[in-house]
This record gives structure tokens, C-alpha cells and sequence, in this order.
């Protein structure tokens, strides 16, 4: 094993596997985001950080990918906020295949407090809920990192410390008030496709239905696994010291920080590598993305996905082909989560069902 | 009770002696004596034989914030000097060019953790590197400065776990936007209380605010409540 091997390179090893999809698309994602910082170095400050989600951020870069990025502001408001958003705009501009999302989540600026004060209740909108779990599940700063970091040790702060099943409670160290959070974004976006379909009269309905099968789903995976390591990655015993003792509650908080410091897909395949029965499983995941990724890069195949209608989808041969990936990815996962053998099966019953 | 007290550069910025009777009228246990320009150290080591110090149960003395490259020999040569009262001396790391000079102060050299303004020494990363160099260096917590560079804490915390072994006395204020000490906020106060049973109960914990004479008392109160004595740990 070559070092400093990724997890998934690890699991791809292990598992004999061919995964070139998923290499090309991490590779370009590191040089897509080297250039981004360098086009970009001297425009953030300590109070602001350029943050890109999406593909890029996930490690899962193609041709065709677009670039979603925000300007988190922590600090004192300034007009001049406005000016350094529009010059980020036009030095993005070039690497982007098109312009960010119409929903207003991306190419804008957000300021910190909503995304730490407002979880839940009526002012929690669904674009800063979108915003703030992004943060968690898949962005990164491109550059300095100094609002970034406050800003989402903050927000796991409120989950975490505000949590008081994680440590009054008995059984599993799950923070339950995250993973509902998780869980209500996941439903979120799958209503959201049906409100997208609609409000789009049908436009781009077969490239949108395979990402919510495939990337929208892996991090919501992602997001309960990393849930689920609050209790997997501490020993019988180190859970009964450190989650009784209230001044070690901040080495929790600072464990899940790095946890989401990795990609949706090295946390699913840092889990799967610790389960040596769970080789099918990883193979039907990991295989069906590398797929779904293959699909997505080549520049015909996503052209067309992206303008297939849904009466064309059953007789298309490219939306059949990712179909069946996301079949194959959800029969693995479905494998993985309802394992008998490990704590998953249950940990997945109790949070992830009801 | 936690033993309290003041920096005199806090009270009464150069004027080391009227900062001392200050903090003396206040009946604190312990004091800082701060010369943080240059030009304030040498008058005041030179005075340190006539200070009444009679009452203080921890004396420290906080160097110079920046020197002069052709200075720092000097100053340390000077501080070196006072070694034998077993002080310890207060410094700022980026104010630090040879460490040579300064590693020879062993554990009596108290080496503070920085605001955000400051190129090194405002993590506990950041630190790790000093105190690889300065090994046997002990730690001047300055939980404003920490709060200032993260507001949630977990700096604050990652210093106190890494570090706790190392801490001589704690610096408490808060710290502006501008980076300048400010009495304790509200806010500051529940921050503070998230790291306080990290602090031992007899650690000295030196104010930095810029308070008057008849605002000593209720600022020590602020602070008895920001940062209470640690609890027993419970351990289900």
C-alpha cells in the first residue's frame, strides 16, 4: 500500500478493484482547487472565506462539473463585502462550466449567524438549512481557512454540545439532533426534486433523478456515518470516561470537525474498511459510483442525461445504464447499514428509521 | 479561592508604581509588572528593589511585546540578572528573534499565547512549534486572545490540553475587534466558563482590563464568576 494511500484507495486495493473514475475525478478536483486558490489568493481575509461545495469539494470533479462557491463572512459587516463578492464572481467565472445554481444557495454572500442561530423554527429557511449542512457535508475553503473553521465549529458546537442524549444517555453515541438535521435535508432534497420538476416544467429531470440517487444520497450517507462514529470510533471504555466527563466534550466536538474534513466518500470507505464481511457491499457501492462518475464525465453521456426528458428515460440506454448504478449503489448500502454482524444494523434502526 | 490579580500595565499603562498601589489598595495576592515598550524595562528592573512587594504570593514580570533586533541581547542579559527571584518573565514569541538567549531562562520563561494580529504563537499548533524550541518554557494563557482567535472555544480548549502541564498563569480580559483589552463581557464570561475547570484552582489568573480604582472589585467579581474553581469530575 503506497503511503499516505486514501481510504478509498485502500479499499479499492483491497477489494482488487479498478476504480479510474474516481482517481480522475479526486485529481481533478486537488488541481481544479489549487487553481481556484491561486486565482483567488489575497481576496479572502481572516473574517472571510471563499467555500466551494458540490463536486469539487467532494473530490468528484468532471468536465461538465459546475462550481458552487459562497462568501462566508464571520466578522463585522462591511459594504465593501459587496465589491469583493462580484470580484470573486468574475475570477470564478472562467473555471466554471456554468453559472451557480438558480436557487440563490450558491454565488452569494452568507453571513455566519443564521447558519449557527437559526437551526430549526420558522426562520430555518430551506436555503439556510441547505447552507449550513453543505458546510458540514461537503464544502472546503480555498484559501484561508480562519471563518470557515469558526464558523463550523460553531455550528457542530450548537449540535453537538446542545445534544443532551449524547451525553446523558445510555446506549449509542449518536447526536440525534444533527442526524435528524441530516435526515430532514435528505427528504428535503428528494421533495425538492418533485418542487424542481414542476417549477422547471421537466428540464434536466434525468440528470437531477440520477444525483439524488447517487451523490445527493452519498452524503446523506456520509452524514449519518459520521453520526454513527461519535459512537464506533471510542471503545466501550473511553465512552463511559469521555462522554461523562463535561470537559472532554470539546475533544468530541473537535473528533467530528475532522471527521467532515474528508470527503463523503473517504468516511463511507473508512467505515467499510473496518468490516472485513462487508467486501460485497463495499464492491456494489464503490463500483455503481465509480459508474455513476464515469457517466457523468464523459461529455456526451451527461449532455444527453441533462436533456432527456422523463417519457424518453425508460428506452434511453445512458439513463438506464445509471439507473441500474443507482440500483446497485442502494442494494450496497442497504447491505452495509442493515448489517446484522456490526452495531450498524442496529444504530440504523434507532436513528437512521425511527 | 483562586489567587487574582493585575497587570500594572492594565491600570496604569508605564506608571508601574501607581498600577502597584492600585492593585495593593484591592488586597490582590498577585501582580504582573509590565514594561511592554522598551524603553519601560530597564526603570523598571532598576526599581524593583524599592518596590514594596510585601502581600504579592506570585510576582511576575511581563517583558517588552517588541524589541529591537540589536536590543533583545541586552534585554535578556538584564532579565537574566533577576533570574534569582524566581519570577517569571512574561513574553510575547513573535517578540522573539534568538531563541538561544531566551531558552537559557528554562521554566522561568512564560511564553503567552497571541491574538489574531500576530504571525505565531495563536494555536495550539502554532504553539507546539515555540515550545518545541523553547522545551522547558512554561505558558501564559491569555484566554482573550484565545477567544479572540476562536470564539468557540476549541482553541482555547486544544491549548489547555496540550499545554496544561506548562501553565504558569492566565492573562483574563477581553479582546476587541481592535485587538485591545477590554473589561469582561457577558459573553466572555460564558466563554471563559467553558475552559475553567481546565485551569487549576492555583493558578494565578493576572486581569488585563483597563479598569478604574473604583471598578477593581467588581471586575475581580466578573472574573470569579467567569472562571469559578474546577469541579470534582463525576464519572458515571
Amino acid at each position: 500500500m503506497p503511503e499516505g494511500a486514501t481510504k478509498v484507495e485502500q479499499l479499492e486495493q483491497g477489494l482488487l478493484a479498478d476504480w479510474s473514475h474516481l482517481r480522475r475525478a479526486r485529481f481533478a478536483a486537488e488541481e481544479g482547487k489549487a487553481e481556484l486558490r491561486k486565482a483567488l489568493d489575497g481576496l479572502d481575509s481572516e473574517d472571510t472565506s471563499i467555500v466551494v461545495s458540490g463536486s469539487l469539494a467532494r473530490g468528484e470533479f468532471t468536465a461538465g462539473s459546475d462550481i458552487d462557491w459562497t462568501l462566508l463572512i464571520d466578522g463585522s459587516a462591511d459594504p465593501r463585502h459587496h465589491d469583493l463578492f462580484r470580484e470573486i464572481g468574475m475570477k470564478v467565472k472562467p473555471f466554471a462550466s456554468k453559472e451557480p445554481g438558480a436557487e440563490g444557495t450558491f454565488g452569494s454572500m452568507v453571513f455566519s449567524h443564521d447558519l449557527i442561530h437559526e437551526i430549526g423554527g420558522e426562520d430555518d429557511t430551506n436555503q439556510n438549512t441547505t447552507r449550513r449542512l453543505l458546510l458540514l457535508l461537503e464544502s472546503r475553503a480555498v484559501g484561508r481557512e480562519d471563518a470557515y473553521q469558526r464558523v463550523v465549529r460553531n455550528i457542530l458546537n450548537r449540535y453537538l454540545l446542545e445534544d443532551r442524549g449524547l451525553w446523558k444517555g445510555s446506549g449509542h453515541r449518536v447526536p440525534r439532533f444533527l442526524q435528524n438535521d441530516f435526515a430532514r435535508y435528505w427528504r428535503t432534497m428528494a421533495v425538492d426534486f418533485a418542487y424542481k420538476l414542476r417549477k422547471r416544467a421537466g428540464k434536466g429531470w434525468a440528470i437531477r433523478n440520477i444525483k439524488l440517487r447517487m451523490s445527493r444520497k452519498l452524503i446523506y450517507v456520509s452524514g449519518l456515518l459520521a453520526c454513527y462514529r461519535r459512537h464506533l470510533d471510542y471503545s466501550q471504555q473511553d465512552r463511559t470516561i469521555i462522554f461523562a466527563d463535561p470537559d472532554r466534550h470539546k475533544e468530541v466536538v473537535e473528533h467530528m470537525e475532522a471527521v467532515f474534513r474528508e470527503t463523503p466518500l473517504e468516511i463511507v470507505a473508512g467505515v467499510l474498511l473496518r468490516y472485513a464481511h462487508l467486501e460485497e457491499a463495499a464492491k456494489k457501492v464503490f463500483d455503481s459510483y465509480d459508474g455513476f462518475l464515469g457517466i457523468l464525465a464523459d461529455d456526451q453521456s451527461r449532455g444527453h442525461l441533462e436533456s432527456l426528458t422523463e417519457d424518453q428515460a425508460d428506452k434511453d440506454e445512458i439513463y438506464q445504464r445509471a439507473r441500474q448504478f443507482s440500483h446497485s449503489f442502494r442494494d450496497g448500502l442497504l447491505d452495509f447499514f442493515f448489517d446484522p454482524k456490526s452495531e450498524l444494523g442496529s444504530m440504523t434502526k434507532n436513528y437512521g428509521v425511527f | 479561592m483562586r489567587p487574582i490579580g493585575f497587570s500594572t500595565g492594565a491600570l496604569a499603562y508605564a506608571d508601574f508604581r501607581r498600577g502597584l498601589g492600585m492593585i495593593r489598595a484591592a488586597a490582590c495576592v498577585a501582580v504582573e509588572l509590565s514594561a511592554l515598550r522598551q524603553a519601560e524595562l530597564f526603570p523598571l528592573l532598576e526599581s524593583l528593589q524599592s518596590l514594596d512587594l510585601t502581600g504579592f504570593d506570585y510576582i511576575s514580570i511581563h517583558a517588552p511585546s517588541q524589541f529591537d533586533s540589536t536590543w533583545e541581547a541586552v534585554a535578556s542579559d538584564r532579565l537574566r540578572e533577576e533570574c534569582w527571584r524566581n519570577w517569571p518573565i512574561v513574553v510575547h514569541p513573535d517578540a522573539l528573534s534568538d531563541l538561544s538567549v531566551w531558552r537559557e531562562f528554562g521554566t522561568l520563561l512564560c511564553v503567552e499565547n497571541m491574538d489574531k494580529r500576530k504571525p505565531i504563537g495563536r494555536t495550539a499548533r502554532e504553539l507546539d512549534w515555540i515550545f518545541g524550541q523553547l522545551p522547558e518554557a512554561s505558558l501564559c494563557f491569555d484566554i482573550g486572545h484565545a477567544r479572540q482567535c476562536d470564539p468557540t472555544m476549541t482553541e482555547a480548549y486544544l491549548i489547555l490540553r496540550e499545554f496544561g502541564s506548562k501553565l504558569r498563569q492566565v492573562h483574563v480580559s477581553e479582546v476587541n475587534t481592535r485587538s485591545k483589552h477590554d473589561p469582561l463581557s457577558y459573553a466572555s464570561i460564558l466563554a471563559c466558563q467553558e475552559v475553567a475547570n481546565l485551569i487549576p484552582a492555583n493558578v494565578p489568573l493576572i486581569l488585563e482590563t483597563p479598569v478604574a480604582s473604583d471598578q477593581i472589585e467588581a471586575e475581580i467579581a466578573k472574573v470569579r464568576k467567569a472562571l469559578p474553581l474546577p469541579r470534582q469530575i463525576m464519572v458515571a
